[in-house]
């Protein structure tokens, strides 16, 4: 740990975790809540893994998407155990296109489940049901049910059940809480404390197990044609071969949790709970991503998350 | 403030009460609306002539009937908006060609709830009906739309040329239902014969059906757990006409799983 120089400054200190004096950078994107509901919370979840897998990053994947929250039998629509899936894209035409896909291939697919909005009411709205029907072969029926229409689409097992159309709110995407200490062990113990006290409503950690071990920079320093690349500067094994490395002194691991959430407030809010709870974790340094507060419409300084949630 | 009419004399006719709906009260004080005329037999009677008349027009549309109603036929006939609640059995009519807002019977209802004028070919186009008592002979006849419950059974020819829409009645549908029905689902909580152009397609439990039932309850009929987590008969029909309507016979002996 001698002679290397890092451009880190502590902000403050909670115990014996430094936080670092940044600011993590997030982005306007637009979002669709479904709830998918199933003979037992435990086909709901199947049905809600399968359609937020592979959605880690918009960059590769189009979309972002994860489990907000299993819903007991009372806060469904039909009364039976479910789950409620949040899904980010860039633009409402991206919701639209990815939820119908994902609904389509993982929610229609998977045993005895059923498929409803999650944001009654909203002002804008996509297609599901509308477009998902068609897979009736002219054999689909349509029912209004409290002012909501659904879709009927006879199927192998009787019938799927979907929402005509589901509302899209404009979210935000890309918080994060980057978390260090001296070793591997130590910082995922922190990390999944972290993700665990910041999953709730209103927020979607899209990565496995909500945390991304190779955080990425836009861009790359060897190709033009590459969109992102690793995050060399929080590359532990590389703080002694390059010159602006961002990795703290005596951390040997940095773990990473991207947030993306309903509203702003929502994501601040996740990233005081995520930061706390690591630093009670054994988490020695608490930093974050940005791209120098160029690109993204949203900063989320550390400093203002001193007091606990 | 809810509007209330509260009947004290009975009519001396059968009175024809379509214009009591709410979206034609609205912003009416309790006078202006005693004033207003309804057709009787032959002749006209003032509304305060027949009711007391409480509270005022609102905003929200709520209008409340109350008393034995079974003299008066197109109780919330041609509704579109708001609530009416009555408390009391109706005449016939109740509900015809309903396109919106909620129409809550608390009593039976007459015969041809929900249905087509006399030749007219679609019905109610939208809105809910619930009864809590039974309702009469061709409930839900030519309906394109909406939602008829009823927490007990309903007469014969419930859904006659039905074109969509829903019937459910807790108690059981009546006898020759869903005759020259398109497209339209009718429900029974009891198990009836269909007609002989329905044809026999499976047991299942239908989800929509479901979602239907979890709304009646919401709307206040006493659906039992059975019928949500049991399984339902489907036949299809009326194969002489289009047959893609539906009965669905709730199957007690094949219900819960």
């Amino acid at each position: 740990m001698t002679g290397v120089t890092t451009g880190v400054t502590t902000g403050f200190t909670l115990g014996d975790t430094e936080v670092v004096d940044t600011f993590a950078e997030a982005f306007p994107m637009r979002y669709a809540r479904v709830v998918i509901t199933g003979a037992t919370d435990a086909w709901a979840l199947e049905a809600a893994r399968s359609m937020t897998g592979f959605a880690t990053s918009v960059i590769g994947c189009k979309c972002e998407a994860a489990i907000e929250r299993s819903l007991i039998a009372d806060e469904t629509p039909d009364g039976r155990p479910g789950i409620s899936v949040l899904l980010f894209a860039m633009d409402r035409e991206g919701v639209g296109k990815r939820i119908v896909e994902r609904v389509g291939q993982s929610v229609m697919t998977c045993p005895t489940t059923a498929c409803f909005d999650g944001l009654p009411g909203a002002e804008r709205t996509a297609p599901l049901g509308g477009t998902l029907r068609y897979f009736g072969d002219g054999f689909q029926a349509s029912k209004v049910i409290g002012g909501r229409r659904f879709w009927r689409i006879p199927v192998m097992e009787g019938e799927f059940l979907v929402s005509e159309s589901v509302g899209v709110g404009q979210g935000v995407g890309g918080g994060n809480v980057v978390i260090g200490a001296g070793d591997e062990d130590a910082a995922l113990a922190a990390a999944q404390a972290a993700a665990d006290a910041m999953r709730g409503e209103g927020i979607a950690l899209p990565f496995p197990g909500g945390i991304v071990r190779s955080g990425s920079k836009v861009g790359s320093l060897t190709s033009k044609s590459m969109p992102a690349s690793t995050n060399h500067q929080m590359a532990p094994t590389l703080r002694a071969q390059i010159a602006d490395t961002l990795v703290p002194d005596g951390v040997g691991a940095l773990f990473e949790i991207v947030i993306d959430g309903v509203s702003e407030e929502a994501v601040r809010e996740a990233m005081r709970r995520g930061l706390h709870a690591a630093a009670g974790a054994g988490a020695t340094h608490v930093t974050a991503a940005n791209f120098g507060g160029k690109l993204g419409e949203f900063h989320f300084p550390l400093s203002e998350l001193r007091d606990p949630p | 403030m809810t509007l209330t009419l509260t009947l004290r004399t009975k009519p001396p006719a059968r009175v024809r009460a379509a214009p009591l709906i709410p979206e034609l009260l609205r912003g009416l004080n309790a006078s202006s609306v005693a004033a207003l005329l309804l057709r009787c037999g032959g002749e006209t009677v003032a509304v305060g002539d027949l009711f007391e008349v409480s509270g005022a027009g609102s905003e929200d549309e709520a209008l409340v009937l109350g008393g034995d109603l079974r003299g008066f036929d197109w109780i919330g006939a041609g509704m579109v908006s708001g609530e009416l609640e009555v408390h009391g059995d109706v005449g016939d009519w109740a509900g015809a060609e309903m396109a919106g807002g909620v129409l809550r019977i608390h009593g039976d209802a007459g015969a041809r709830l929900g249905s087509a004028f006399p030749g007219t070919r679609a019905g109610m186009t939208g809105g809910e009906i619930v009864v809590t008592g039974d309702a009469g002979e061709e409930a839900g006849a030519g309906m394109r739309r909406g939602l008829i419950a009823v927490s007990g059974q309903t007469a014969a020819g419930t859904g006659l040329r039905m074109l969509a829409g829903t019937v459910i009645a807790l108690g059981g549908i009546g006898d020759e239902a869903g005759l020259g029905n398109k497209r339209g689902s009718l429900a029974s909580g009891r198990t009836l014969e269909p007609l002989p152009s329905y044809a026999y397609a499976t047991r299942f439990r239908p989800p929509a059906l479901r979602l239907q039932l979890l709304r009646v309850r919401e709307l206040g009929l006493p659906v039992d757990d059975a019928l949500l987590r049991g399984g339902w008969a489907r036949w299809s029909g009326d194969r002489t006409e289009l047959g893609r309507g539906e009965i669905l016979v709730f199957d007690e002996e094949n219900g819960s799983r």
